[in-house]
């Protein structure tokens, strides 16, 4: 189909990777050796430096997820399933990145590995509905149907996101005797900064390049023995 | 949509031996749950409401997997579909049905619930009031994804899959309120868990209708 | 939290490192795939 033709290519997205890791690198480097010590949680608050980010780029992954989703039920253009499987597996790979960093920020903070953050169980929550969305894109052969419903189940899962948010808030609350990992509490946001913007360029490249994978698979199945 | 509704309900009486194997399966669940915790009455009672909307959960994979059976086994899904009906009436119909069936188990559950963990309540009003709309949370999403699961292989790993991650708040809200019928309520939580539940039906029932359609579009 | 947390240097080098493997490796899955499709 035509309108997959044109999207492999363009170097765009590896542009975007070197310059994200030139990005992180440099503010992980601030992150680790030049901001100093947080007065009360000492050098665990570095693990900041990188969980914030990735938890901003993830919520803009799911948002670019949730819009592909919406823009294919309406215009069928497969371009948007592609950018959809894109999305959701790397969605899918930061929700993953983001339990394990809050999870080892947690262990020296509240001394257990989980701690029902709200934040951090509703990541928890839609990773495993990402997941699922993702199993069932597997298992599912015909391209149109596997488009369809896979955009179905991502707006559904994404209008959960916030009512999970509210309610293990509201769960938690009973019982929570602190507060949810604290932003950046002091004023050395340049690592925070170049950080975010170094996982952003990751997270759009990735997602570029992950799109095409599936582009180029979709080229196979829809040029079947269909006539156009 | 009164006739789909009268349809499946007919559909449902002709195999009320299913239901009863179903209700079973989610007393066994109860049982279970309470071996694996242990003869602590105490512990038993407090989680009680815990045991019995995991063991609703359990037994409505199977509710919901079977409510699409018959359709698939032969390819009367098509058939109903090219009727003129509405497929939104064919989504809601479906979804009525099971759920009455998963309230009906819900309701029959708490005898059970009631003999093993000690967990009885005189606000019984309040409880099923609780299980009709906690129940009612998961057949809407249950409904569309069941009817999704029904026509690929693999479907009973991939129902749970798909529905559990989706109703944690209702299975929240619902574990919540029955816990505060059961155990009181001396601070008037119930209040703010029910309308939680009611937010969440009320989105899902509407969004899942809506897509009903493009997910049995051929 | 009254007190300070002593250490935990090593959390924080856990949570980098998990962070660049995760991401590296994923990019390499990437490119793996990408030159696999257009074989």
């Amino acid at each position: 189909m035509n309108e997959l033709a044109n999207f492999r290519t363009g170097r765009l997205p590896y542009y975007l990777l070197i310059t994200g890791v030139l990005f992180l690198l440099a503010g992980s480097y601030a992150g680790l050796f030049v901001a100093p010590p947080e007065q009360y949680m000492g050098q665990v608050q570095r693990i900041m430096y990188v969980h914030v980010p990735t938890a901003w780029n993830w919520m803009l992954g799911v948002i670019f997820a949730l819009v592909s989703a919406i823009v294919f039920l309406i215009n069928g253009n497969y371009k948007w399933d592609a950018r959809l499987e894109g999305a959701l597996e790397v969605s899918t790979l930061f929700a993953f990145l983001l339990c394990c960093q809050g999870s080892i920020w947690a262990k020296p903070t509240w001394g257990v590995w989980w701690d029902w953050d709200p934040r951090l169980t509703s990541v928890a929550v839609l990773l495993f509905a990402f997941l699922g969305i993702v199993a069932l894109r597997n298992f599912v052969d015909d391209p149109a149907r596997r488009a369809v419903w896979s955009a179905v189940a991502t707006i559904i899962a994404s209008v959960d996101l916030p009512i999970v948010y509210y309610s293990v808030k509201w769960w938690n609350s009973l019982h929570q005797q602190q507060s949810s990992p604290a932003t950046v509490s002091n004023q050395y946001y340049f690592p925070l900064r170049v950080n975010a913007f170094g996982m952003l360029f990751l997270l759009s490249a990735f997602i570029m390049l992950r799109s095409r994978v599936a582009s180029m698979r979709l080229r196979d199945e829809l040029a079947g023995p269909e006539t156009i | 949509m009164l006739t789909a509704l009268h349809k499946e309900l007919l559909l449902q009486w002709r195999s009320r031996a299913q239901f009863l194997a179903v209700l079973v399966f989610g007393a066994a669940a109860l049982l279970l749950f309470s071996f694996a915790i242990g003869p602590d009455a105490q512990a038993l009672r407090t989680f009680s409401a815990g045991f019995l909307w995991l063991g609703l959960l359990l037994s409505s994979t199977l509710t919901l997997a079977e409510s699409f059976h018959a359709e698939m086994e032969n390819q009367a899904l098509e058939g109903l579909l090219l009727l003129p009906a509405n497929p939104r009436a064919i989504y809601y119909g479906k979804a009525i049905a099971n759920w009455l069936q998963l309230a009906l188990i819900g309701v029959s559950l708490v005898p059970v619930m009631v003999v093993l963990y000690d967990a009885g309540t005189t606000r019984i009003a309040s409880l099923i009031g609780v299980i009709l709309l906690g129940t009612a949370g998961l057949s809407a999403p249950g409904t569309l994804y069941g009817a999704m699961t029904a026509q690929i292989r693999s479907r009973q790993t991939l129902l749970p899959l798909l529905l559990f991650p989706l109703i944690v708040p209702a299975l929240l809200a619902s574990v919540k309120a029955t816990s505060l019928v059961i155990l009181g309520d001396p601070m008037g939580q119930s209040r703010s868990w029910i309308l939680l539940l009611a937010a969440f039906d009320a989105i899902y029932w509407s969004l899942c209708g809506m897509m009903f359609g493009r997910v049995v579009d051929e | 939290m009254s007190g300070t947390i002593v250490g935990g240097w090593s959390y924080v080098i856990a949570a980098y490192t998990l962070t660049a493997v995760v991401l590296f490796s994923y990019g390499v899955s990437l490119f793996a795939r990408l030159r696999k499709g257009s074989r």
